[in-house]
């Protein structure tokens, strides 16, 4: 169905909500008003901060991560030994030598958790803010609420002429957009940025198509598109709106900048090292390039974070040297070129890992503690936030639970988290239910 | 619990006259009210009637405020107050009583805070001089009473003047009578909540007064008092009438025409003329079977001289084989579930029923009573997977009563439906339907659901309960009579039996109504699946009379689709006419649609002659073969296929974007069409004919149309450019077209 505007631009289907919200006690007028003061500020909120966020799905285990035990038994220490990092008393993972000696740059939050040890429910309320109004299985890619991305795409709307909401290299599970529009979904960079003739697909020229032959075939667009558009607003004409579109488009292809950032080529090879020659180290270098240009919200997928086996082996022959190369580097990156302030880093999976390591050599899943890695925006460097109990069983001290974080994570993006919106039927939602900002972010 | 059973008031549009609005308001100035006027102490007050709608007004329980699920700030009302009862512990009792001060009332917290006296989030909502001030502190003098069984209910609303006729800047009022189970009346224009669904044309204020805008038209408003829901539709009327003899040029195909014309006539508005054959061949194909016309069958039909072609057009695409697939990927959007929760064999079991339903032109009773009453193996039978899905009562419930009977009435799950009559009893009494089912197997294991599901009714299931009061519901068909249980028979088949007959006033109005949507871009009642007194259809008696033609010929949507593509209104031109421009509800023009992603997706591997690789499908397969949102396509992503991770029943964005702009563009996936060695677009560069020839056939190809001269100049100079290469050149010709909004859109 054709959203449909009236002069004074409120859609039918937002008379429905409005509808609504009138019959709540609020003036129709009133209503209408502070409408139209939300849908002014849409696309032109001032906040200028980006996020990057890194998503370890499956549930990196604390204790290999951000949360080693030393002291506890070997059966719940595991094999790797702890080192000290940049703050003094603290301690990471063997694994992770780079990013403890950048601590200082960072905060943990080691007191995040919740009660889903499925990986469908833990990925929705990590990814939302919001739990899953029922259980759904391990396997389950749901969505009953918009992901943090596709509301900042919402709130912000297209920022010269970029996608808000970019995913590398998939969507993340629980990563859609919900009642918010399929115009939310993020815009999936597929590929390995790691490979030699990568290109990021449609905001850039085809690999065989050179500018003039790009700006013939406009020319001849621009001659041949001849159905007449309906100019009067009250008409309500699509052909409008897709007019903009490819005004859009067409800047987009014409700005030097936006172009440039596309191309990782460009980059100085010492930064390419910088981020590791790997797929994830040179998706966070495309992630930053993007976050330069005015992309909102990036997401850096990376599956294969649920080690129920064999778990020391695989972080020990791979993923830890990926994790701690690629992230320092976007830290210590963006530090360097100033944007460590406008550029929010998060890294989490959706729960945390058992205590007890298993016959296999794994752990499996635990959402009683988890850490989350926070840079950037202001986040307090060298932080260590809250604490799990000696053993590493439960957040201790501080605990917060996700729509804390979910709070947090808004506020920082500067988007109001206690808002309501409403669904297609009319239902007002709350953006976030509840939370409260986890204060030793905010100092 | 309350039981409201208002009259559901569809009050036509009438160009009533002035005077006769003033003898109507005058009479029911002249009602009378019989009880609760007065607020003096001796008068008990009603909680029900005088508290709980007051606080209502006040906007307390608001989704936003006291109502939302952890209430706020501890004080949690029930939405739009269905739960009275809770309300009044909330109120009264809660918090060992600290919101209500019996030693000194005016010290409640209650009224301290409503008054914002203390600090109050929600700000001041009423003044202490004000009627709700004096009520509630009445009340709480009297020691805050429950009402007992003496007090009357609620049994419905009026609203006078049923029939508003205004004139551009005009205001009038509106009175809104309760009536109460003794009997006895009341006015509580006051305390009822108002909503306009155009208030530039007609604005509505706190106390129901109507205030006309500067332009002409008519809009609909809802006052809603404790649940029950009157609508009237003021009406501005044309500046100039029009008259039968200005619609004498205006074709009649079929009835549904002169249904149009009347409403058109009343408002004032003139109808576009017809579109050409071309536009007519074009939009009814892609509209019909989802595909561009060939060039074959464009040439042959812009050749045909018959009267008669547009008709005979429209039976030969209805045979189409593309039909059943284009339908059934409309259909996946509404019952297909997720596959990764329900299991991808019982989704791909679903989609053939779909398509073979699609195929042998099941009549759509028929195809409901298959899906709705399925029983058997999910890994044998495609419609169990629905129930699989739907694996709750409340479930089911919800789902069955927004796509089969076009009516949402998920709210009612968890209370009283905002702006309708809908009860939780009238939801838990449709679930009770899906009460005496049961199953064995694995049930849901996401995301594999590997292992096969049995669901067969059984007299001994548990049945459904309220969820406050507990009851165990009879089944009962909304609006209509409690189908109590008989032993040996699924209630689902009596709900189907219900749901089908001729007479039903939801069923065949929801299905005519979404058929039209598809064709005209518009339903009558807009969105498609939610009816309800306050959002009422454009032209009542179109939509009678196509659901009564529909069951009259047996349910047979190729019927139903014959009958909307013959209409004039569905031939008429896009562009409009000076005095239809601002319309799009009533059918005066056609509305210009972006295609569906699956359909622009084919569109263009028709055009170009290559295709996509779909995983799981056989090369060569059309995207509107696939048959979930999983399979992998960018393209589809852009162009607004839903999230494969949402919970249908999904509705598509059709809104332009600057993703999907680019991906037209630039994608590489398109310039490996246009470049294919086998493709079309090779074809053309080697083909021998002459320049103007080829760029005919593209023209008819991608358009159903022949370039105008003009067109085919430029179009052959392109192609004839020196140092510039034939491939690379006819390449960029159709790449132009394809991003061209003519391409894009049907219109």
């Amino acid at each position: 169905m054709e959203p449909s505007f009236n002069c004074n631009g409120i859609g039918r289907r937002n008379f429905l909500q409005l509808g609504f919200g009138a019959l709540g006690g609020l003036g129709f007028t009133e209503l209408l008003q502070r409408r139209a003061e939300a849908a002014k500020a849409k696309g032109t909120s001032t906040s200028n901060v980006n996020c990057i966020l890194i998503w370890l799905d499956g549930g990196p285990s604390h204790y290999e991560t951000f949360d080693p035990k030393p002291d506890a038994p070997a059966d719940i220490r595991g094999e790797f030994k702890s080192i000290p990092t940049a703050i003094p008393g603290v301690h990471f993972s063997e694994i992770l030598p780079t990013l403890a000696k950048i601590a200082d740059k960072f905060a943990v939050v080691r007191s995040i958790c919740h009660k889903d040890p499925n990986h469908g429910g833990g990925n929705h309320y990590l990814m939302t803010g919001a739990p899953t109004p029922v259980p759904v299985g391990c396997g389950a890619f749901v969505s009953y609420h918009p992901s943090f991305g596709s509301m900042v795409s919402h709130e912000r709307g297209v920022r010269n002429g970029l996608p808000a909401y970019v995913s590398l290299p998939s969507m993340a599970r629980s990563g859609g957009p919900n009642f918010l529009g399929a115009q939310h979904s993020p815009f999936v960079i597929s590929g390995d940025p790691n490979q030699t003739g990568f290109r990021v697909r449609d905001v850039t020229l085809p690999a065989d198509i050179s500018e003039g032959r790009a700006s013939s075939r406009n020319a001849l667009l621009s001659s041949l598109d001849r159905m007449q558009r309906i100019q009067e607003a009250a008409a309500e004409d699509p052909l409008v709106g897709f007019d903009q579109s490819y005004k859009q488009g067409f800047n987009l292809l014409a700005s030097q900048p936006a172009q440039a950032a596309f191309d990782l080529s460009k980059e100085p090879e010492a930064i390419r090292k910088l981020y590791g020659e790997t797929d994830f180290g040179q998706r966070l270098l495309l992630a930053r390039r993007l976050a330069e240009v005015g992309v909102s919200f990036t997401v850096a997928y990376w599956g294969g974070w649920d080690n129920h086996r064999t778990l020391f082996k695989t972080y020990r022959e791979g993923f830890g040297q990926k994790l701690d190369q690629g992230l320092s580097g976007l830290i210590i990156d963006l530090e360097q070129r100033g944007m460590l302030d406008s550029t929010l880093v998060v890294c989490l999976g959706e729960f945390g890992r058992t205590p007890k390591v298993n016959k296999d050599a794994g752990r499996d899943h635990w959402p009683g503690a988890m850490s989350v890695f926070m840079a950037g925006a202001g986040i307090p460097k060298g932080a260590i936030i809250g604490a799990t109990d000696p053993k590493g069983y439960y957040a201790s001290e501080n605990i917060y639970t996700p729509e804390d974080f979910a709070v947090s994570l808004y506020s920082k993006l500067g988007v109001d988290p206690h808002q309501t919106l409403h669904t297609n039927s009319g239902r007002p939602v709350q953006l976030v239910n509840g939370g409260r900002q986890i204060k030793e972010l905010f100092v | 619990m309350l039981r409201f059973t208002p009259e559901r008031q569809f009050l036509k549009a009438s160009l009533f006259p002035l005077a006769g609005l003033l003898c109507l308001l005058a009479t029911i100035l002249g009602a009378s009210a019989s009880y609760g006027e007065s607020t003096e102490a001796a008068t008990p007050v009603s909680f029900l009637n005088e508290i709980m709608p007051r606080l209502t007004k006040a906007g307390c329980n608001a989704g936003a405020c006291h109502s939302k699920p952890e209430g706020q700030n501890n004080f949690k009302l029930s939405v739009f107050g269905y739960d009275p009862q809770l309300d009044f512990n909330e109120i009264v009792n809660d918090a060992r009583g600290r919101r209500v001060f019996f030693a000194a009332p005016e010290e409640s917290l209650l009224l301290q805070k409503a008054t914002g006296k203390l600090p109050h989030e929600g700000g001041s909502r009423f003044s202490e001089d004000s009627e709700t001030y004096k009520t509630v502190l009445n009340w709480l003098r009297q020691g805050a009473p429950f009402d007992g069984p003496e007090v009357p209910r609620l049994s419905g609303i009026t609203v006078n003047p049923g029939q508003v006729v205004l004139e551009p800047g005009a205001s009038a009022s509106l009175k809104v009578t309760a009536s109460f189970s003794d009997g006895s009346t009341r006015d509580v224009t006051a305390m009822t909540l108002y909503a306009s669904n155009d208030k530039d044309l007609v604005s509505v204020g706190e106390t129901g007064e109507l205030q006309a805008g500067k332009n002409r038209g008519e809009a609909v408003v809802v006052a809603n008092y404790m649940g029950a829901v009157a609508v009237v539709r003021p009406v501005i009327p044309p500046h100039k009438r029009l008259s039968d003899a200005d619609f004498k040029a205006a074709p009649v195909q079929n009835e549904a025409d002169r249904f149009i014309y009347k409403r058109l006539e009343g408002l004032g508005i003139l109808p576009s003329g017809l579109c050409s054959d071309a536009e007519f061949l074009r939009r009814s194909t892609l509209d019909c079977i989802g595909r561009l016309p060939t060039v074959e069958e464009a040439t042959a039909f812009l050749a045909d001289a018959s009267p008669h072609k547009r008709s005979q057009w429209i039976g030969k695409i209805l045979a189409d084989p593309n039909y059943a697939d284009h339908w059934a990927v409309k259909w996946g959007d509404l019952i297909r579930p997720n596959p990764v929760r329900v299991g991808v064999k019982p989704v791909y079991l679903l989609d053939l029923w779909l398509r073979d339903a699609f195929r042998q032109n099941l009549p759509y009773d028929v195809m409901v009573r298959e899906l709705l009453t399925a029983q058997g193996s999910s890994h044998k039978s495609g419609p169990v997977a629905v129930i699989r899905d739907k694996r709750e009562p409340v479930d089911a419930s919800g789902f069955v009563s927004q796509i089969f009977l076009g009516v949402r009435m998920e709210c009612a799950k968890c209370h009283h439906h905002p702006s309708e009559k809908w009860t939780q009893e009238d939801y838990f009494q449709l679930a009770a339907f899906f009460g005496k089912l049961r199953s064995r197997g694995q049930g849901i294991s996401a995301p594999i659901s590997g292992e096969a599901e049995i669901w067969w009714y059984d007299a001994s299931g548990k049945g459904v309960t309220h969820p406050i009061s507990e009851a165990v519901m009879v089944p009962k068909v909304p609006d209509g009579p409690e189908i109590p249980y008989v032993e040996g028979v699924d209630p689902r088949k009596q709900l189907v039996e219900w749901m089908v007959r001729p007479e039903n006033p939801f069923f065949a109005r929801a299905i005519v109504n979404r058929i039209w949507n598809e064709f005209l871009g518009k339903g009558i009642v807009d969105p498609v699946d939610d009816f309800r007194a306050s959002n009422p259809p454009s032209n009542p008696e179109l939509l009678d009379w196509l659901a009564a033609d529909l069951t009259a010929h047996h349910y047979d949507l190729k019927h139903l689709m014959r009958t909307i593509m013959e209409t004039a209104a569905y031939q008429r031109s896009s562009l409009p006419h000076p005095s239809n421009t601002a319309d799009q509800r009533n059918f005066a023009r056609s509305l210009r649609k972006r295609l569906p992603a699956e359909v622009l997706l084919d569109a263009v591997g028709d055009l170009t002659g290559s295709r996509e690789a779909f995983g799981g499908l056989p090369p060569g397969a059309r995207a509107v073969h696939t048959w979930n949102h999983r399979m992998g396509s960018d393209f589809m992503d852009a162009f607004g296929r839903p999230n494969a991770s949402l919970e249908c029943p999904c509705e598509r964005e059709r809104k332009p974007t600057v993703v999907q702009s680019l991906h037209l563009m630039n994608s590489p996936a398109l310039q490996t069409k246009l470049a294919a060695p086998k493709g079309r677009v090779a074809g053309w560069v080697a083909s021998a004919k002459p320049l103007e020839e080829t760029v005919k056939e593209i023209y008819l190809a991608a358009y159903a149309r022949y370039p105008d001269p003009s067109e085919t100049q430029a179009a052959v100079a392109h192609l004839g450019r020196e140092g510039a290469s034939r491939n690379e050149s006819m390449q960029d010709l159709v790449w132009a077209l394809v991003n061209t909004a003519e391409f894009v859109f049907n219109h």
